[in-house]
């Protein structure tokens, strides 16, 4: 075998395969000279680049998915919400989604005045894997609380039976599974827990993207912790809807404020989202609804922009694509939401975003 | 070539010097220019660590145990660098790396020790290279691999066995306990596996320049196999076999992706080795995104790294006075010559 | 002449266990090899298909969630990006070290410090260059080209070591021929040391090649990942290690499936790589 021959065939691979690459690609373009991690293109292709929020992945690589084939490319990484907004800050995408919005400290800790868009909402589920237990099993705040402390510890404990009289259940021991990252969904189960358990705020401290869990397993992701709850025989976890019916898992009915057992569903998610404060800067919050239709576990998710893109660094055909992928989630976006188990927007928060989606600036003159 | 007109042919000009001048500056130049790179790069790790160090100081940093990421989050407590309630440590790392590295070489030496005598004394002729090939292919898959084969095989499969382990030992320790999936022993063992190739392979070599003389006069004496190697080849090979176990040693403390996907990433030390943990290079890995805009919290982060790397370098350098892997010898070290390896990584 | 001692029962028992363990030993070492071999053709052969060659990820939460074409892209762009980096600066510092630097104090310190480099996890280099390049927002966020900048870090010393050996093998007798004949350095150098020990630098080359295309963590923070097939280096980009691990963590089976299929051929790449390096060195060994 002649050693030149082979690296020269090599080569010669290595180069047909960038051909077909380059003819390929259906968004391919030249880098600008910009500090922005983003390309200019001609002819309305471009490619934006976003992070964070695990709860919402399925929803904007599913935007991305159906806006690639009109020219526009979406690279979203599922990080986290802290973390997306952590990239954001830094300056490193274009966009970030983030279940609870930004603090007023983190937005002073970032590069400028930011716009939250309330865009989709979520229940937050509280799925198990234990093979006796049927779904819709009855818990409340202080039950769930008391099972991630540790002070219920296995699945026929009196407090969980007291809820469900007449359900059969087994003497397995409970192991709880909760995030190990910086997670919206943390933040979310975390407030509807401090809700209705001094006991676990005084443990765990306030509700936050990362707390101290007193007992449990932890994962990464929405994903990791289903995966988790998958492995675990007896195990007990809080997940987004969309991943917990993609796993098959079985989850809790649980008591919201008025007092009603309430199991997921579409209906359910979308109630909590009706009859909260919205405020100007539509940081809303849909934990422990007072709508006592809703599931008491609802989160909302935003999709973060600086209001004045192009100022903070990002290139012009990425700040008009990321208008682009916004209206497109606004409008033909909302049915595909619901395909995928989240809850749309109200009529009253769908024209508020739009409404600030027409505010977003580019140096200063309205984004077009 | 003749002489003509006092001067040899052979002689070049000053001008016809010039080239080979150019050509030796050049490559002179580049080689100055990745000894810089390497400085600048041992410098920019320090800057980076420094904030996390001129905050609590290396030693707390390294052992007090409050790898508390929330308190390094923007709004929480370690905004500025002067914040009296921001403590962090990294123990729980330290001592994840040398816990899940100690089980490794546990498990991985004694097996790579066996599978090299039984290459190099028992194993019959023909069979050598062929096995000492597949034991070394063992190397050339990636971590990620082990990572996956670890997460989505071991785990599950080794559950009902971790916890049968646990219960047996619990006398031991940190043994008894509940059992996690993901575990410090699983890490280690997955790291076992991983360092396998390249200690067996340094013992192979060592256990090759034993002296014949040495062993067929323990045979001539009458010893059996197992005597011989007992008498003439462990004791003279000891010394460079420490050293390919501490080479492994520092390819388990610097693994990064196989054991992010079976440690656990707890923040928290476990309490048995059947728990979650974390380690000092997962940990990075782990958080970077999130420490994007954190000061503090990256600079923690860069500071791990810069210990992992200390760790490392000086596992190496000791290990460099057992066993010296290239041609050049050093007094009182083996030299071994495993050329594949190195190149994969090992 | 007196007959050697009887060898007692107990030695003899003795010998037969102990060479049944070191026995033992060798066959638990294939094991783990075994293992992730069926592993990988059991749960990623079911993966392949004409599908999942030539489509990308599509991001698609229900249903099929794509191939992972620009995965393999991506790899090959990025590693041989790498490649033209580290690999022409690796031979020439070899070059320096043996032909011009021999065992002078700064030619030992330079090959102290690439030792000193072998030892680095992979993971320092990926936080180096995501603090300069990245961070210090050099041409962009994450970029492709950045991740290759890590793995060249990682293959420099791997390319110097390597070739410095076999740059050692070329006789001295060759290259004082040359010298007799007239012949400037530069050109012992381009006309006889290096065609003379081709083979084995490509082989150390193929080798580092291999090695970098298998690591993931210098380019978690460097390429961060993508989905869309681009050969845009100044972008993100997608490659198999990040497919990987980024599929691992997920709980859908189609996602894991795909994952195995990534890793099946990921690991076949790297064994072609592996193969064609050690044949080659076995004929320039022989020859």
């Amino acid at each position: 075998m002649n050693l030149t021959g082979v690296s020269g065939a090599i080569v010669a691979i290595i180069a047909s395969l960038a051909i077909v690459a380059c003819g390929g690609s259906g968004s391919s373009s030249t880098s600008s000279g910009g500090t922005s991690s983003t390309s200019s293109g001609g002819g309305g292709s471009a490619t934006i680049n976003g992070a964070g929020s695990t709860l919402a992945e399925p929803i904007y690589q599913q935007w991305g998915s159906s806006l690639s084939s009109q020219g526009l490319t979406v690279n979203y990484q599922g990080t986290g919400s802290g973390a997306g907004i952590a990239q954001l800050q830094a300056g490193t995408v274009d966009f970030a989604a983030s279940d609870p919005p930004m603090k007023p400290t983190e937005v002073a800790a970032g590069k400028g005045p930011v716009a939250q868009f309330p865009i989709a909402f979520g229940a937050i589920t509280v799925s198990y894997n234990e093979s006796g237990v049927k779904s819709g099993l009855k818990l409340d705040g202080k039950t769930i609380a008391d099972i991630f402390l540790g002070k219920v510890k296995n699945w026929n404990d009196p407090e969980i039976a007291g809820l469900n009289p007449g359900v059969k259940l087994p003497s397995t021991a409970i192991t709880v599974i909760h995030r190990s990252d910086s997670s919206g969904t943390t933040k979310g189960f975390t407030t509807f827990l401090s809700d209705y358990s001094p006991a676990w705020t005084a443990a765990a401290g306030k509700p936050d993207k990362i707390v101290n869990w007193p007992i449990g397993t932890g994962a990464k992701g929405n994903a990791g912790v289903a995966a988790a709850i998958k492995q675990t025989p007896g195990a007990i976890g809080y997940l987004d809807q969309t991943f917990a019916l993609q796993g098959g898992f079985t989850y809790a009915s649980v008591k919201n404020s008025s007092g009603h057992y309430v199991l997921p569903s579409l209906t359910a998610t979308a109630a909590a989202a009706i009859g909260i404060p919205i405020p100007a800067n539509l940081a809303i919050s849909t934990i422990n609804s007072p709508n006592p239709a809703a599931y008491p576990i609802v989160s909302q998710t935003f999709l973060i922009v600086y209001h004045d893109m192009c100022k903070e660094g990002v290139t012009k055909s990425a700040a008009a694509g990321v208008k682009k992928f916004i209206t497109y989630g606004l409008g033909p976006g909302q049915a595909i939401e619901k395909q995928l188990q989240y809850a749309p927007l109200p009529p009253t928060i769908l024209a508020k975003d739009k409404a600030q989606l027409a505010t977003l600036t580019c140096n200063g003159s309205p984004l077009t | 070539m003749t002489a003509s007109g006092g001067r040899s042919g052979l002689e070049r000009s000053r001008l016809g010097r010039l080239p080979d001048r150019v050509f030796e500056i050049g490559l002179r130049s580049l080689a100055a220019a990745v000894l810089l790179l390497i400085a600048y790069f041992f410098a920019r790790l320090i800057g980076q660590s420094s904030a996390a160090f001129g905050h609590i100081g290396v030693l707390n940093f390294i052992f007090r145990n409050n790898w508390d990421v929330a308190q390094l989050q923007p709004g929480g407590a370690c905004t500025t660098a002067n914040d009296l309630h921001c403590t962090f440590g990294a123990w729980a790392l330290v001592l994840g790396t040398l816990i899940s590295s100690a089980i490794a070489l546990v498990i991985g030496v004694p097996v790579a020790v066996a599978t090299a005598l039984y290459l190099t004394e028992l194993c019959p002729r023909r069979a050598r290279q062929p096995l000492s090939i597949l034991v070394d292919l063992l190397a050339a898959v990636p971590s990620v691999v082990y990572g996956l084969v670890g997460l989505l095989v071991l785990i599950p499969q080794l559950s009902g066995f971790q916890q049968s382990l646990a219960n047996t030992f619990s006398f031991l320790p940190f043994v008894g306990g509940q059992v996690a999936g993901p575990s410090y022993f699983i890490a280690g063992l997955v790291l076992a596996i991983m360092i396998l190739p390249i200690v067996s392979a340094i013992s192979r070599e060592v256990i090759s320049t034993v002296p014949s003389e040495h062993k067929e006069a323990a045979l001539a004496l009458g010893a059996t196999r197992w005597e011989m190697i007992r008498i003439a080849v462990l004791p003279y090979a000891r010394p460079g076999i420490t050293g390919g176990a501490m080479l492994g040693l520092g390819r388990a403390i610097g693994e990064t992706i196989a054991v992010v996907l079976v440690i656990g990433a707890s923040t928290k030390l476990g309490q048995s080795i059947f728990q979650q943990g974390y380690t000092l290079a997962a940990a990075p890995a782990n958080e970077f995104a999130e420490a994007a805009a954190t000061p503090v919290h990256r600079s923690a982060l860069f500071a791990a790294g810069l210990i992992l790397f200390v760790l490392t370098l000086a596992v190496n350098i000791v290990a460099r006075r057992f066993v010296v892997r290239g041609t050049r010898g050093r007094f009182g070290a083996t030299v071994v010559f495993t050329p594949e390896l190195e190149a994969e990584g090992q | 002449m007196s007959a050697l001692p009887e060898v007692s029962a107990r030695r003899r028992r003795t010998d037969v266990l102990m060479r049944g363990l070191l026995a033992a030993g060798t066959v638990i070492a294939l094991i783990p090899l075994l293992l992730v071999i069926y592993t990988l053709l059991k749960k990623g052969l079911p993966a392949f298909s004409m599908n999942f060659f030539t489509t990308d990820p599509n991001g698609n939460f229900l249903g099929y969630p794509g191939g992972i074409r620009s995965a393999i892209v991506g790899t090959i762009l990025v590693v041989a990006l790498a490649a033209l980096i580290s690999i022409p600066i690796g031979i020439a510092v070899a070059l320096y070290l043996t032909e011009y630097g021999k065992e002078s104090r700064f030619a030992n310190l330079v090959r102290y410090f690439v030792d000193v480099m072998t030892g680095v996890p992979s993971i320092v280099f990926g936080l180096f260059v995501y603090m300069v390049l990245v961070l210090g927002h050099v041409g962009g966020g994450f970029a492709a080209w950045k991740g290759s900048v890590a793995l060249s870090l990682l293959m420099i010393p791997i390319v110097i070591r390597s070739s410095e050996v076999v740059l050692l093998l070329v006789p001295a007798s060759l290259r004082e021929a040359a010298l007799a004949l007239g012949a400037p350095r530069w050109r012992v150098v381009t006309r006889v040391v290096l065609p003379t020990s081709l083979s084995g630098l490509v082989t150390g080359s193929l080798l580092a090649i291999a090695r970098g295309a298998g690591e993931t963590a210098p380019l978690l923070f460097t390429v961060f990942g993508a989905n869309v097939l681009t050969a845009n280096l100044g972008q993100q980009m997608n490659t198999l290690p990040l497919q990987i691990f980024s599929d691992v963590q997920q709980a859908s089976n189609a996602l894991v499936t795909r994952a195995w299929g990534a890793a099946l051929t990921l690991v076949l790449m790297i064994l072609v790589l592996n193969v064609i390096a050690r044949l080659a060195s076995i004929r320039s060994r022989a020859s």
